[in-house]
């Protein structure tokens, strides 16, 4: 069996964006806890408060339990005043190397791509200006 | 949480969540099962009308799709960690359900072990019942013969018995030999073969999608 992890061509743009979305969200849980501890829930208004990200709660628990099976964050569960315990997470040194790495990935990526839509840039100008 | 209702529909919904984690390991089905009751208890603990504990649940997604986003990435994680064939034949069977790969690899190993086991139990039948126990080279009258390695309860078959209590050794390093290849067949599979998704997503068109993948 040959390994292709090959991409499939979204049939449309919209298909497209929620796989760049879903695709950016491990850099964005990562980031979110770089400066310090969050449970899930804050971790999830977060993003919503400073991104435009929308997110599907059930998908980013398991998407921590993954980031934790893969030693990236710890996770422990801290008592409240609001009768239940929450499951914080905190970074570790592997994951903040992880973000470090992912960040730097994406604002390269991100330059590329913004000087090469650059063409385009003129054409959405043109339309709404 | 006062509502007798509301507090019934949550933990309808945690009861079946816990009843489709019960693959994984008691201790991490409970610690899901815990972190998503606070997660929802923390979303509708400013006045927990039943809308706002159904949108919540919803948002959440059905207890059988929330619990395949964790459970395939749970299991096959496990599967590469784990020393026991039992676990790890488990995680095949639910990587067979997924893929074609999967399929194929399930196959190769149930037959690994199938042999590998009638091999080592030959060798103790050997160690029981040596004069019933052989490998047997029967000649028949047309003059062609066939061999067989067979434990028979009673007369021994008639022919010639070849290997005597070489069986015994024999059988028990191939058998257990091919044993422990077969599981080490199905571990370097997983880490060869199967590609966790960044985003397991059982809702939503799967694009990044691999051979082996879903």
């Amino acid at each position: 069996m040959k390994d292709t992890t090959a991409v499939a061509v979204p049939e449309s743009a919209e298909k497209w964006e929620i796989q760049l979305r879903k695709g950016s969200l491990e850099l964005a849980i990562l980031a979110s806890l770089w400066d310090g501890t969050l449970y899930g829930l804050e971790i999830l208004r977060h993003l919503e408060d400073s991104s435009d990200l929308v997110v599907v709660e059930g998908t980013v628990y398991p998407l921590l339990s993954r980031l934790r099976s893969l030693g990236l964050v710890t996770s422990e569960w801290v008592e409240s005043d609001s009768g239940h315990p929450r499951k914080y997470y905190r970074l570790t040194a592997a994951g903040r190397q992880r973000a470090r790495e992912m960040a730097r990935v994406w604002a390269q990526f991100s330059a590329s791509m913004t000087s090469l839509l650059a063409p385009l840039k003129k054409e959405l100008r043109k339309e709404n200006p | 949480m006062t509502d007798p209702e509301t507090q019934k529909t949550i933990d309808t919904y945690l009861t079946a969540l816990r009843k489709q984690l019960r693959e994984l390991m008691e201790e991490d089905a409970t610690d899901i099962v815990e972190e998503i009751r606070a997660h929802i208890l923390d979303k509708t603990s400013s006045g927990s009308s039943p809308e706002k504990v159904s949108a919540t649940l919803a948002a959440l997604g059905t207890p059988e799709e929330l619990a395949s986003r964790y459970r395939t990435e749970e299991l096959l994680r496990r599967a590469q960690l784990t020393r026991s064939p039992l676990v790890s034949l488990r995680s095949l069977l639910h990587w067979a359900t997924l893929s074609f790969t999967g399929i194929v690899v399930f196959i190769v190993s149930v037959f690994g072990y199938a042999v590998g086991g009638a091999l080592v139990i030959f060798a103790a039948l050997k160690a029981a019942f040596p004069r019933a126990t052989g490998l047997w080279k029967t000649v028949y009258p047309d003059g062609s013969w066939g061999l067989s390695l067979s434990f028979s309860n009673g007369t021994p078959p008639n022919g010639q018995e070849l290997l005597g209590w070489w069986v015994l050794p024999i059988g028990l390093f191939f058998g257990v030999g091919l044993l422990f290849f077969t599981f080490r067949f199905g571990t370097w599979s997983i880490r060869k073969f199967w590609r966790p998704r960044t985003w397991p997503q059982p809702d939503g068109p799967t694009n990044l999608s691999c051979v082996g993948g879903v």
